[in-house]
């Protein structure tokens, strides 16, 4: 009895967390490390909702990939609480283990033919979707004949991140995942991701190549010294920043880097203009002026 | 949906173990099954040979003993140690950890591979070679000779499992030493998830190193606990063997409950 209730508890849960607009992910005040004495989160606190995809910026060993473990489940907090859709990743529950399509930097894939390979895994995702399944890797131009120890490092990238989306799991994490993929691939992969989601999805993706990211994602996630350093949708930081090229240098610039004809600038909107988000720009100037920041996006 | 334990997701990750560790597994198998025909065909007993005896006057079947323990031992603690050892590696370990099946069950389907498939194949190819030499030699037996002369009743040759079930003796070691070989594969299991890599020497050293500790432990305290005392026998002589064996099969089994519950822990707690 005790069972079948937690049974019917665990599908109620998830039914919530599927066909409601709320916070998929709640971290509150998550302590972690790989060290006692060098901790990389300190009372870190923020929540994700599904229908948005999530651009997690940061320097390198700042935690980017860390935090994707953390949600994954593949590593353990040492104090504060994780939930992912109701669940606490750590357990690592078959319920949340399939809504879930975390795409490694560095992955394995086992010496056996594209077929044998979703024979295996694919029946444990009980919505995977075999033709969205065949038309990705139509799009990302992989015969589905292939061996997979066969396929080039950027071919077994497109293949993973394909059979992840064809899963139809609700939180995809991705760490990198443009690094190995050609021009026209990277293409592709923004215009997948881009159809890839919808109301349920909640995508994370964490990468040193902003400009990869340039109009897919919609909100930014900034990692630095132990906790978020940003995060807000790309609708408000244009809404409170602009970006600029100018010629000189006056007070109201909050941050400036040297360019061919001036410096390209960020600056407080104060007029309400228009501008596209230069994210590089918007991550050089956060770490480099952080207190300036922080008033306008608190 | 259940999330220990589901029969159906169970019957998915044997399968799904089978296409990464069964390739290695079927070549290791063919290993051993040449080795063992090897042995058998380099040591049997042969009309072309001038010593086939043993002390009794039988044919000299005793090398298949030690080898059936050694090889029997080497197969299935290898294959043990190189079940988890994919975790030591972190690409690898996040495929398996992501895989949606519970820790339980891929605990169990570990157990499964190493100490149930690999002992009764093992067993199985043993028994088969074992059979077919000794079936070989049996149809040839009239063309063995004693001292130049042909024997006309020479007495057959028994296949190992012949021996044990028709040996009351045989058949009492045999279900006391039950649990060893499961106690063999847990604690292979154990060092392969514990240890990050070269799992096998790692285990192998800790396992001396811990057998000599609490040999060396009980010696010593055996010896302080008979300090000064004389062995009183009123009777005569009592033989304890059977409360020995009773000891070895209760240890044993409850050394492999305690590695297989530990390995388990040890997964749970595996972090990429």
């Amino acid at each position: 009895m005790q069972n079948y209730l937690a049974v019917i508890k665990i599908e109620h849960t998830l039914v919530y967390y599927l066909t409601n607009t709320v916070e998929m992910i709640k971290i509150s005040n998550l302590d972690f490390g790989y060290s006692k004495h060098k901790p990389l989160f300190k009372n870190m606190s923020m929540q994700l909702s599904n229908g948005h995809i999530y651009g997690l910026l940061g320097k390198n060993g700042a935690g980017k990939s860390s935090l994707l473990k953390n949600l994954a489940g593949l590593v353990y907090a040492q104090g504060g609480s994780l939930e992912v859709m109701g669940f606490n990743p750590a357990k690592r529950q078959p319920a949340l283990l399939e809504q879930i399509c975390f795409i490694p930097e560095e992955f394995y894939l086992p010496p056996v033919k594209i077929d044998s390979y979703i024979k295996a895994n694919a029946p444990f995702y009980k919505n995977f979707n075999h033709s969205y399944f065949a038309e990705l890797l139509k799009e990302f131009d992989i015969p589905a004949s292939n061996k997979l120890i066969n396929m080039s490092y950027g071919q077994k990238k497109k293949f993973i991140i394909a059979f992840g989306l064809a899963t139809e799991a609700k939180l995809v994490i991705m760490d990198e995942p443009t690094n190995g993929l050609d021009i026209p691939s990277k293409a592709q992969f923004r215009k997948i991701m881009a159809s890839a989601l919808t109301d349920e999805r909640c995508i994370i993706i964490s990468t040193h190549q902003v400009r990869d990211l340039d109009n897919l994602i919609d909100t930014v996630i900034m990692l630095d010294e132990n906790d978020v350093a940003l995060k807000a949708s790309v609708e408000q930081i244009t809404e409170k920043l602009t970006f600029k090229k100018v010629k000189e240098l006056d007070e109201s610039i909050i941050y400036a880097e040297p360019s061919l004809s001036g410096y390209n600038a960020v600056m407080p909107n104060y007029h309400n203009e228009e501008s596209k988000l230069d994210m590089e720009l918007l991550f050089n100037a956060i770490l480099a002026e952080k207190t300036k920041f922080k008033p306008l996006f608190n | 949906m259940n999330n220990t334990f589901n029969i159906n997701r169970f019957g998915l990750l044997l399968k799904r173990q089978w296409l990464d560790f069964g390739k290695i597994y079927l070549i290791s198998l063919l290993v051993i099954l040449g080795v063992v025909i090897g042995f058998y065909a380099w040591n049997s007993p042969s009309p072309l040979k001038l010593n086939n005896y043993d002390g009794d006057g039988n044919l000299d079947m005793r090398f298949r003993y030690g080898l059936f323990l050694i090889l029997g031992f080497i197969f299935i603690s290898v294959v043990a140690s190189s079940y988890y050892a994919l975790l030591g590696q972190k690409p690898r370990a996040i495929l398996e950890l992501m895989t949606p099946a519970s820790t339980f069950e891929k605990f169990l389907a570990g157990v499964f591979y190493t100490a149930v498939l690999s002992l009764a194949t093992y067993l199985i190819l043993y028994y088969l070679v074992d059979l077919s030499f000794v079936k070989y030699i049996n149809a040839h037996l009239s063309e063995f000779k004693v001292d130049g002369a042909k024997q006309s009743s020479m007495k057959p040759v028994e296949s190992i499992s012949a021996q044990i079930f028709s040996d009351e003796n045989y058949r009492h070691y045999f279900l006391h030493f039950i649990s060893v070989p499961f106690l063999i594969t847990s604690v292979f299991l154990l060092g392969s998830v514990y240890f990050n890599r070269f799992h096998y020497i790692k285990t192998a050293i800790s396992v001396m190193i811990f057998t000599g500790a609490a040999s060396y432990l009980i010696f010593k305290s055996v010896n302080l606990l008979t300090r000064n005392m004389v062995n009183v026998s009123h009777g005569g002589h009592r033989n304890n063997e059977q409360l020995a064996f009773l000891l070895i099969f209760l240890i044993t089994a409850a050394l492999t409950l305690i590695f297989w519950a530990i390995t388990y822990i040890r997964l749970k707690e595996k972090e990429v």
